[in-house]
């Protein structure tokens, strides 16, 4: 079988590599090549929805090398219905970002085009390892090229943001190190096994078997150990702050891809290991964490409407999104959990569109202050229209994406035991708050005069800026109207996470 | 042609396209706008046939069989949640999707002299366009989801066009307005739609087989529901309840009712052929239509709430009416209490006379939105009707068409508006005796329709009679391209009680599969005594502002009746300050609490705590770093600590 997964995965540390070689001052070669290996490596990946089997639950495209055979430490990747989309995503917004730069980013071009390969093949690798101790190093991985892009190419208190960015999430992965460690320990002695096994696959296959059977107790430290690192990824409420700070700082690219690929490794994470691991703790924190979700969906709704800088105002509404993501996960069931993966995408393609447009106009202005605006729409009017159709796919609208994954959560999260309609009842409310902060923003600065005169000469988006755009607008709009296309891969596998969530759990009680 | 339905909406949405990616880069200023005239037009027109012809079709069906699904394609499929794109054609749909075609129709031509001149027309006729599309969506969608679409599109739409005029910061705030008003009533019907499927396991009106798959539908297995109840011990609440009051939320958003009507006055902002088309005849009626739609479950508890809900918007309204100078401010008052007319119907369970008023309303209210469009047209952008009249001389055209749209609204007889508000007073009167608030319901109604009387004979001696007050325009009458539209709308507002007169009962009949009505009684009585009412509070609103106080009336002076009431004359125009205490109260509080969340409790709180840890680490490190000093006298002493502590350690162990 072809090796799809390692060629995906690697091809951009390979661009990286190439990167190296080429001489340090001539920007537009470095970023053209950037740009191709990201646009092959998209163009690549676009087999796996092609090639994947929607009947089947299993990993596929599954590779397996042995890499420190005494601790059972391999080399092992697989795809599924759960991560199929968001290595897509991935691979799609890459090369957006990429092309983004090519007239904000000046200063050491050649190095931020390495990064972003790199980062590239870290958050792959995280949405396709199998084995433990391989995600745990691709996520570390991830790290260290956003927080060199936030301290390097960021603005303003750039240092204090790559810092706390690092330092925040670091803390919740030492953690997450601990769990992992410890499963494997627990798994081995459980099953009388001579060595241990970092494989995801095999602990989670003998989880469902019964075959390893956790304490509660146990199971809840482990889950807790888990829920803390991809908590802070994420990020729920209260761990948030690191956000604003870190997107307010980073480059337009960075924002991008943080918002759109980064914070999706910590509910990935959330499915992959907690509901999956941890049926039993995952029922017993599901009330609590709807809350914290229900809270942050509401709050960060709540607090973007008090922001005067634009990209803070985006950076405030990913807390607000992302609690949706997380109450549809701990809805633990199908409906739920097929709408939070559905909306990790749609987040990634209309925040980072939302970024985007951002950056457009800090480009021209040097400010995302809304009061140094008005009237954008009559001297931009492409990019008017572009941008409020963005801002209605952030705020919900019917028709297009986000309102196929909000629907879908808030479904799910009312037909939910864990949850139920209460929840539904308050998150619902954010839906309203949307439309009054997005909305709120989009009349300071699209409608009114044009009452400054350094406005009234601002070019519309250029080609390439429309390119971006509308290569964002297509799936946005797929999505709303033909969701199915999305939701029929994932299906197998996320009704083997809830079911196999189902059958445990009625054992346990 | 029934399984062509789905042409009907798709046409004004290809218009929508063409004049969005097309039109618009047109150099030449005037073939742009001639361009984009005739491609809505022609768009919504080809629509208005094709429904036209399906009508007919769906008339020579047998009467249950009168019911056409179209399934295009799975929308929403995940987990046991199915949801196709699906349209469907039932008498119901149908008339309203006749209205919309139909008036939308002559609304768009209207607009190509209304628009005339106008700088991004371009835009203005796909937005037009786009809102007949999600209009038909929402009237011919076969599941609540569906309608959603349609309901939050339009909602959308109106947020374009009220905001049309984008440079005006009022324009600006009045869509923004509207949107997030009616959110909130989206929001509840989210709930609702939810909480539908969680009960019935369907979003589907009514059950279809496509391909072998069979959807459900749940307005025949409302049964289902029957007697079961949610809530605490001692407080419970039938499931039908609940769900419909969510239903009624929404409505009382998108048509403008207690306590979510502020947006509608504000929305006047956007263009006059706006204002008649969507904020008058289509989109504020979709409530009603909801209601008509969903029925099944609705309950008495609730029928009885939306029932006041209806009356009381219906006098507010009306008061709120007498007291306006704005001439579309007064038709938007107008608009919100006709809507409560037709919401207390519904509660009545009268449904089809709740249709029957939606259809003749959106005919003549569309005829004086348009009318009144002339009127401003022709004097300069005049909108202050103290700086109008006797304009009847100078557009001959525009006044009589509008008295007859007056005379309807009022409820003269025989034009439309008697027809269609007489059966649900006459109801009223008749069903007394069902429920202890009909009755008082009764008499809100009868007092609301004089009061529409007089505002309306208000506004005709204040724009048509009298002298000129303001004489820095030259009224003239306004382009055929206009006045057809408006002598066809009046001839409509003439003939349009036909539909369900006594004793024909023709609507009655047509929508008998799906409200299973009786035809309404005529209590002649009833309709001498209204029509003697309104004939005598119009003629005094005449009277009063064209004779009595003819000559106190001065360009921004006090109205006459001022001096009489004081007080409550400034609560009335300020429609009982229901939008001032909401500017009052939650808008600031808002505000103010998230500006304590961005402020304080963000930074300074929960960052506080984060960077406070970070802190704590820091010092500590710093005070363990103090430790490693290099002096040796240091490094000794904790070496012999250290031995001290072994040495007792083994001494109290052994």
């Amino acid at each position: 079988m072809f090796p799809y997964l390692s060629l995906i995965l690697w091809l951009p540390a390979l661009g990286a590599l190439a990167l190296l070689a080429t001489p340090r001052e001539q920007h537009q070669t470095a970023r053209s090549i950037a740009l191709a290996v990201s646009l092959l490596t998209f163009v690549i990946s676009l087999a796996l929805p092609l090639r994947f089997n929607a009947a089947d639950p299993s990993m596929q495209f599954v590779e397996q090398v042995a890499w420190i055979p005494q601790w059972g430490i391999s080399y092992h990747l697989g795809l599924d219905g759960l991560s199929l989309w968001l290595v897509v995503l991935t691979t799609f917004l890459i090369p957006i970002a990429l092309f983004a730069t090519w007239n904000s980013i000046h200063a050491q071009v050649r190095y931020f085009q390495i990064l972003m390969l790199l980062l590239e093949t870290a958050m792959i690798g995280v949405f396709i390892a199998l084995d433990t101790i391989l995600f745990y190093l691709f996520w570390e991985f991830t790290l260290i090229p956003m927080a060199f892009m936030i301290g390097i190419w960021g603005s303003g208190n750039r240092i204090y943001a790559a810092r706390k960015f690092f330092l925040y999430t670091f803390a919740g992965s030492v953690l997450m190190l601990m769990g992992i460690i410890g499963l494997s320990f627990l798994h081995r002695d459980a099953t009388g096994a001579e060595l241990t096994s970092f494989s995801l696959t095999q602990i989670m296959g003998d989880i469902r078997t019964g075959a390893f059977a956790l304490e509660f107790g146990m199971e809840q430290l482990l889950f807790g150990l888990f829920f803390i690192a991809f908590a802070i990824k994420v990020p729920m409420w209260p761990f948030h702050t690191w956000l604003p700070d870190a997107h307010v700082q980073a480059p337009t690219a960075g924002s991008v891809i943080l918002a759109g690929v980064l914070l999706k490794l910590g509910t990935y994470g959330l499915i992959r290991f907690n509901l999956s691991l941890f049926p039993n703790a995952s029922e017993w924190a599901a009330p609590a964490i709807g809350i914290l979700a229900v809270i942050g969906i509401i709050y960060g709704a709540w607090i973007a409407f008090a922001q005067t800088d634009m990209k803070k105002l985006v950076a405030y509404s990913s807390v607000s999104h992302m609690g949706f993501i997380v109450l549809g996960i701990f809805a633990l069931n199908e409906i739920g959990i097929t709408g939070a993966v559905l909306q990790m995408v749609n987040h990634g393609l209309s925040t980072g569109a939302l970024f985007l447009i951002v950056g457009y106009i800090y480009e021209r202005r040097h400010t995302r202050e809304m009061s140094e605006f008005g009237g954008l729409w009559t001297v931009m009017p492409i990019y008017g229209g572009l941008a409020l159709v963005m801002v209605l796919s952030s705020v919900g609208l019917p028709g297009l994406n986000g309102f196929i994954g909000e629907f879908a959560i808030m479904q799910g999260a009312f037909i939910s035991p864990a949850l139920g309609w209460g929840y539904v009842a308050v998150s619902v409310i954010g839906v309203v708050l949307a439309a009054v902060y997005l909305l709120r923003m989009y009349r300071e600065t699209f409608m009114g005069e044009v009452n400054k005169p350094e406005n009234a000469e601002l070019k519309d988006l250029s080609g390439g800026e429309i390119g971006m755009m509308v290569a964002l607008l297509v799936p946005i709009v797929v999505i709303g109207l033909f969701p199915t296309l999305f939701f029929a891969p994932m299906q197998a596998s996320i009704s083997e996470v809830a079911q196999a969530f189902r059958s445990v759990v009625a054992e346990g009680q | 042609m029934l399984d062509l339905i789905w042409l009907i909406p798709l046409l004004p949405f290809i218009g929508f396209l063409i004049n969005t990616l097309y039109t618009g880069r047109i150099a030449d200023v005037h073939t742009r706008e001639r361009t984009a005239g005739y491609v809505a037009v022609g768009a919504v027109g080809a629509a208005f046939i094709v429904a036209l012809l399906a009508f007919v079709q769906l008339g020579q069906l047998p009467e249950e069989a009168r019911l056409h699904q179209v399934v295009l394609w799975t929308w929403l499929a995940t987990g046991s949640l199915n949801v196709p794109f699906g349209l469907m054609l039932d008498p119901l749909a149908g008339v309203m999707m006749l209205l919309v075609t139909g008036v939308g129709t002559l609304i768009h031509i209207y607009s190509i002299g209304y628009m005339h001149g106008d700088k991004r027309v371009a835009r203005y006729f796909a937005y037009l366009n786009l809102f007949i599309t999600m209009m038909l969506l929402l009237v011919m969608g076969n599941n609540l989801l569906l309608l959603f679409l349609g309901w939050e599109g339009v909602g959308l739409c109106s947020f374009l066009l009220i905001g049309y005029w984008y440079e005006k910061r009022s324009a600006s705030g009045a869509a923004v307005k509207a949107f997030v008003v009616n959110r909130i009533g989206d929001a509840a019907i989210l709930l609702a739609m939810m909480a539908i499927f969680f009960y019935f396991g369907t979003l589907n009106f009514f059950t279809t087989t496509v391909n072998g798959i069979e959807y459900p539908g749940f307005i025949e297995e409302t049964s289902r529901i029957a007697g079961v109840t949610v809530g605490i011990p001692g407080q419970t609440f039938l499931i039908g309840t609940i769900i419909s009051l969510l239903l009624l939320i929404g409505v009382t958003g998108k048509s403008a009712q207690l306590p979510l009507f502020v947006w509608l006055p504000d929305a006047m902002a956007g263009p006059t052929p706006v204002s008649a088309l969507i904020h008058a005849a289509t989109m504020v009626t979709a409530g009603v239509y909801l209601i008509a739609r969903t029925h099944a479950i609705f309950t008495p508890t609730t029928l009885a709430i939306v029932t006041w809900v209806g009356a009381l918007t219906a006098i507010i309204a009306a008061t709120a009416a007498i007291a306006q100078w704005d001439i579309k401010r007064v038709l938007a008052y107008s608009t919100v209490s006709q809507l409560g007319f037709m919401v207390a119907a519904a509660g009545m369970g009268i449904y089809v006379a709740a249709i029957f008023h939606l259809l003749t309303h959106g005919v003549f209210k569309a005829l004086l939105f348009l009318g009144s469009g002339s009127v401003i047209h022709g004097t300069h952008e005049t909108q202050d009707m103290r700086r109008m009249g006797g304009l009847r001389e100078h557009m001959p055209t525009t006044f009589w068409t509008y008295l007859i749209g007056a005379l309807s609204l009022a409820g003269i007889v025989p034009l439309a508006g008697f027809w269609s508000k007489d059966e649900i007073i006459a109801h009223a009167w008749k069903h007394q005796g069902d429920a202890g608030y009909i009755l008082p319901v009764f008499f809100i109604l009868v007092l609301s329709s004089a009061m529409t009387a007089f505002y309306m004979g208000r506004q005709m001696a204040l724009v048509f009679w009298g002298k000129q007050r303001d004489h820095h325009y030259h009224p003239h009458e306004s382009p055929s391209v206009m006045t057809i539209p408006l002598v066809i709308l009046a001839g409509l507002t003439v003939l349009a009680g036909a539909l369900n007169l006594p004793g024909s009962h023709w609507l009655t009949d047509w929508l008998h599969p799906v409200m299973r009505e009786e035809a309404a009684q005529f209590s002649i009585g009833v309709a001498v005594f209204a029509t003697l009412l309104a004939a005598g509070s119009g003629y005094l609103g005449w009277w009063l502002y064209a004779v009595k106080f003819a000559n106190k009336i001065t360009v921004d002076g006090k109205d006459p009746l001022y001096h009489w009431t004081g007080d409550i004359w400034d609560s009335m125009a300020a429609a009982w300050y229901f939008d001032a205490l909401y500017n009052s109260t939650i808008v600031p509080a808002y505000r103010r609490v998230a500006g304590f969340f961005a402020a304080v409790f963000d930074p300074q709180g929960i960052d506080g705590i984060v960077n406070g840890v970070g802190r704590l680490f820091g010092r500590a490190s710093n005070g363990a770093r103090t430790l490693q000093n290099g002096f040796v006298r240091t490094y000794a002493l904790a070496f012999f600590l250290g031995v001290v502590v072994i040495i007792g350690y083994l001494i109290t162990a052994l």
